[in-house]
C-alpha cells in the first residue's frame, strides 16, 4: 500500500480562482474530477497522464470505455463507514481489469488499511490524524484470508493452506491445547 | 460440528490480536470512539446500560461441550456468573469490563471461538435450524452450507460496512424452523426432480420497524452457486441500499421499493460474477471441497440404529410423579433420524430466570450432560433453548433426572411460558421498555402446568423495542415495549408467524389497539387466552383460533383490562 502524502503528490487538482476549471487544459498528472474529465476526453491527448475522481455513487461501469486512458482512479469514503467504494475498486480490479493506481481519499483510517488491500486499492491517502506506522501494522495480523480477493483470488479451499499456517499457528494451537484440558474435568 | 483447521484456528488468534491493538489505542486515547465504535461491534462488543456487552457467535448454534465449559469459566470470571442465549443462536455477556476485552477474545479463540460479525452493518452469525443433522424431517443437513457460508461470509472485505446489518437463516427441512422468511436472505435447501441439492433464496426480510417477508427471488439455485449469488444480492444492495435513514437501510427496504428491477439486476450481477469476473470460476464450491466440511459433520462414531422397542419410553424414573416425566417426554423430547435416538430441549424458560439466560453453574451442568448424553454436542435453539442432538432413547429416563436436578426439565417447550424475550431495558441501551420484568409477571400468572397444557402450543414473543430482537412480530402474541412521554407501555399484537407448519406461512401480528401499562399486561394475556380457551372448537390451537375467531373479540377481551390506560 503506497500512503499518499499530500504535501508531495505530483497529482494536482485542476482548480482555479473561482472554483475548479470545466475545461482544463491537457498537463500530465492532472486529477479531474468525473465531470471536468468528461469535458475533455474527446481531445485529451494520448500520453499525457491523468486521473479521475469517482464519487462513491458512481456507476463504476460508466468509467469502465476510459479505463485504458485513466493512470488513477481515486475513490471516495464520505465517511469511514460507507461501503460503497470497495464494491468499485472490486469491479475495477476483478471485472474491469483496471492496471493502473486505486486510491482511497476522504475518511480514510488505518483500520481500512487490509479492506482496502483486499478490495483492490494501492494507494490510500490517510485522514491526517492517522499514522503510517498503524496502519502498516493493521495490514500484518492475518496470515490469509477465506474468500478470494483482488490480490489472491483464490478461495482459501482453492489453496494450499499449509504455508498460511506457519509456526505460530502450531504454537498456538499448543497453548490452546493446555487450556482446553486445564481444570474442566472432562 | 465442524472441527477447526490449523487455518481457522490462527485466524481467530489473528483477530483476537487484531482486536487487542485497535482496543490498546482506543484505551491509549489514539483511537477515539466515533472510530473505535464500528470495529468493537464488529467483534461482537456493544456498549450497554451499564457495561460493555459482549455478542459471542455460535455459528448456525452449534457447540460442544469443551466450548460451553469455557463460556461458564469467562462468565464466573470475567461477568457476574451467568450469560443470555439469543434468538438468533449466540450468547451474550453483560459485565465485562472493556479494559478485559482483549482478554476474554483470547479465551474464546482458545476454544475456536470469537465475537467476529455478531454486530455491525456487515453479514451477521448464519442461523439455521437447531435440529440440523438430527431432525427426523430432514431433506439436506444444512451444516456443511453453513460452514461453507461462515468462511465466505467471515472478514469479506467487500462487505465489512454495508448499509446496515444482513442476516442470512438457513432450514434444510421439511419445517422451516429458523423462521427464514423473516431474514435478510433465507435459505431452504431442497432436492430437484433429479435429486440433485439446491437452494430456494428469499430476500428481503426483516423485523423492525417495518415488518416484511422475504420474496422469493430463485427457486431452485444449484448449490455449488450460493457464494456467487450471495455476492450479488449483497453487491447490489451494498450499491443501492439506503444511507440516509437507518430505519430504512435494511435490504427489505431496497426490494419493497425497487421489486422486480433489484431481482433483475441480482441475476444481471450474477450472470457477470460467472462470466467476466476473474477468479470468478474458483468460487464454485468444488465437490471435493464440499466433501471435506461435511466430512466434519458425520454422525459421531458411537451413534448408531437401535430398534425403537428396546426403548423403555415407558418407563418413568422411579422417584419421578409419572406425568411430569410424561409431559417432558412430550414437549421437550424430540424425533430423531436415526432410529432409538432422540434430541432433547433443556428449557431455559424457568420461574426465577430470564427466559434465556444460564448461570455459569447451568452452563457447566450443560456441557456435562452434553458429554454424558449427546457425545459432547449441543445447539442453541433460535427460542433460547439448548438443545442435546443425540440422545439415545434408552438414556431418556437418567437424562430427565439428571436435566430436573439442575433446573432444565420444565416441561413447556412450545408452550406459553416457553416465551422468547430480549434483555430489554434491563440491560440494552437500545430498549424503550424492559421485558424481563413483564416476562416474569407472565410465567408468575401461568405457574400452573395444568393450564399451560390446557392453551398447548402457542408463541409468546416479547421485545423490549422495535428492533425487535425478541421477535414480537412473529408471535402468535407479540409484545412491544415503547417509550410514552419517558414512561413504559406495553403494545399488543397478535396472529403473528415465525413460517412454522404450526404457525403457518410468515406474517407479522396486528396490533390491538393502544399500548398497556406493565401492571396490566398479564392480565390481557389472560384475558385473551381466556377467549380462545372459551370458544376454542375442539383440537383448535391458538393461532387457528385467532385467525377464525378474528381479533375484535380478543381486542374487546383485553381494553376490558385497562385500569390503568382507560383513558389513554
Amino acid at each position: 500500500m503506497n500512503f499518499i502524502d499530500s504535501h508531495h503528490d505530483h497529482w494536482q487538482t485542476a482548480g482555479g480562482e473561482d472554483g475548479p476549471q470545466p475545461h482544463p487544459p491537457a498537463r500530465a498528472h492532472s486529477l479531474l474530477s468525473l465531470e471536468q474529465w468528461h469535458a475533455v476526453r474527446d481531445t485529451w491527448p494520448l500520453g499525457v497522464r491523468v486521473g479521475v475522481m469517482v464519487a462513491n455513487t458512481t456507476d463504476i461501469e460508466s468509467l469502465a470505455p476510459d479505463l485504458p486512458r485513466l493512470a488513477l482512479v481515486v475513490l471516495h469514503f464520505p465517511k469511514w463507514v460507507d461501503g460503497r467504494a470497495y464494491s468499485q475498486a472490486r469491479l475495477l480490479r476483478a471485472r474491469f481489469r483496471f492496471a493502473g493506481e486505486v486510491r482511497a481519499t476522504g475518511d480514510v483510517l488505518v483500520d481500512m488499511v487490509p479492506l482496502l488491500a483486499r478490495t483492490g486499492f494501492d494507494a490510500a491517502q490517510l485522514r491526517p490524524d492517522q499514522k503510517i506506522e498503524v496502519a502498516e501494522r493493521a495490514l500484518g495480523f492475518f496470515a490469509g484470508h477465506y474468500q478470494g480477493d483482488t490480490r489472491q483470488p483464490l478461495p482459501a479451499f482453492a489453496r494450499d493452506l499449509s504455508r498460511e499456517v506457519g509456526p505460530a499457528a502450531a504454537r498456538l494451537t499448543a497453548q490452546q491445547n493446555a487450556e482446553l484440558s486445564a481444570g474442566q474435568g472432562i | 460440528m465442524y472441527a477447526y483447521t490449523d487455518f481457522d484456528r490462527q485466524f481467530v488468534h489473528a483477530r483476537a490480536a487484531q482486536f487487542r491493538d485497535q482496543l490498546d489505542r482506543h484505551l491509549s486515547g489514539t483511537l477515539p470512539e466515533d472510530d473505535f465504535k464500528a470495529l468493537r461491534l464488529q467483534n461482537g462488543w456493544y456498549v450497554q446500560r451499564h457495561a460493555p456487552m459482549l455478542r459471542v457467535a455460535v455459528p448456525y448454534g452449534e457447540l460442544n461441550a469443551a466450548q460451553l465449559h469455557q463460556l461458564a469459566s469467562i462468565a464466573r470470571q470475567y461477568d457476574r456468573g451467568y450469560g443470555h442465549f439469543t434468538t438468533r443462536q449466540n450468547l451474550q455477556y453483560n459485565w465485562i469490563p472493556l479494559t478485559q476485552a482483549a482478554d476474554v477474545m483470547d479465551r474464546l479463540a482458545a476454544v475456536d471461538m470469537h465475537g467476529i460479525q455478531t454486530s455491525g452493518n456487515c453479514i451477521r452469525n448464519i442461523t439455521a435450524d437447531a435440529l440440523a443433522g438430527v431432525a427426523a424431517d430432514e431433506i439436506v443437513d444444512s451444516r456443511p452450507y453453513c460452514e461453507v457460508m461462515r468462511q465466505w461470509s467471515t472478514l469479506h472485505p467487500e462487505f465489512a460496512f454495508l448499509p446496515r446489518k444482513f442476516k442470512i437463516a438457513v432450514s434444510g427441512t421439511v419445517e422451516d424452523r429458523a423462521a427464514i422468511g423473516w431474514h435478510d436472505v433465507g435459505l431452504q435447501l431442497l432436492k430437484n426432480g433429479a435429486g440433485e441439492v439446491g437452494f430456494r433464496v428469499q430476500v428481503g426480510g426483516g423485523m423492525g420497524r417495518t415488518p416484511i417477508i422475504g420474496t422469493v427471488i430463485r427457486d431452485f439455485l444449484p448449490w455449488a452457486q450460493i457464494l456467487c449469488y450471495l455476492e450479488a444480492i449483497v453487491r447490489v444492495y451494498n450499491r443501492y441500499g439506503r444511507r440516509d435513514n437507518a430505519y430504512k437501510a435494511r435490504i427489505k427496504i431496497l426490494v419493497k421499493a425497487e421489486g422486480q428491477k433489484y431481482f433483475d439486476a441480482v441475476e444481471a450481477e450474477f450472470a457477470r460474477i460467472l462470466s467476466e469476473d476473474v477468479g470468478a470460476g474458483t468460487q464454485l464450491i468444488p465437490q471435493a471441497e464440499f466433501d471435506r466440511i461435511a466430512e466434519s459433520f458425520v454422525r459421531p462414531a458411537g451413534v448408531a440404529a437401535t430398534p425403537e422397542a428396546a426403548a423403555p419410553l415407558d418407563d418413568a424414573p422411579v422417584d419421578a410423579a409419572p406425568l411430569a416425566f410424561t409431559r417432558w417426554l412430550q414437549r421437550n423430547v424430540h424425533a430423531h433420524q436415526v432410529p432409538g435416538y432422540r434430541a432433547v430441549t433443556l428449557s431455559l424458560k424457568r420461574a426465577g430466570l430470564p427466559p434465556g439466560d444460564a448461570t455459569a453453574d447451568q452452563m457447566d451442568a450443560a456441557a456435562t450432560l452434553s458429554a454424558d448424553f449427546s457425545f459432547g454436542e449441543l445447539r442453541v435453539t433460535h427460542d433460547q433453548n439448548l438443545l442435546l442432538p443425540w440422545v439415545r432413547a434408552a438414556d431418556l429416563p437418567a437424562l430427565f433426572d439428571a436435566a430436573r436436578s439442575h433446573g432444565f426439565a420444565t416441561p413447556n417447550i412450545g408452550l406459553l411460558t416457553d416465551m422468547i424475550n430480549c434483555p430489554g431495558g434491563d440491560f440494552c441501551a437500545l430498549a424503550n421498555a424492559r421485558s424481563i420484568p413483564v416476562a416474569a409477571a407472565i410465567t408468575e400468572r401461568f405457574a400452573d402446568l395444568d393450564e399451560i397444557y390446557d392453551i398447548g402450543d402457542i408463541d409468546l414473543h416479547i421485545s423490549g423495542c422495535i428492533n425487535s430482537c425478541g421477535h414480537h412480530h412473529s408471535g402468535h402474541i407479540g409484545i412491544l415495549g415503547v417509550d410514552k412521554d419517558g414512561s413504559e407501555w406495553y403494545q399488543v399484537s397478535l396472529g403473528g408467524s415465525d413460517g412454522s407448519t404450526l404457525s403457518g406461512d410468515a406474517v407479522p401480528g396486528k396490533v390491538i389497539g393502544p399500548s398497556f401499562a406493565a401492571e396490566e399486561v398479564p392480565d390481557v394475556i389472560e384475558a385473551v387466552v381466556d377467549v380462545y380457551r372459551a370458544q376454542r372448537l375442539a383440537g383448535e390451537r391458538f393461532i387457528d383460533a385467532v385467525r377464525r375467531i378474528g381479533l375484535p373479540t380478543f381486542k374487546a377481551a383485553a381494553d376490558a383490562q385497562r385500569h390503568l390506560t382507560a383513558t389513554h
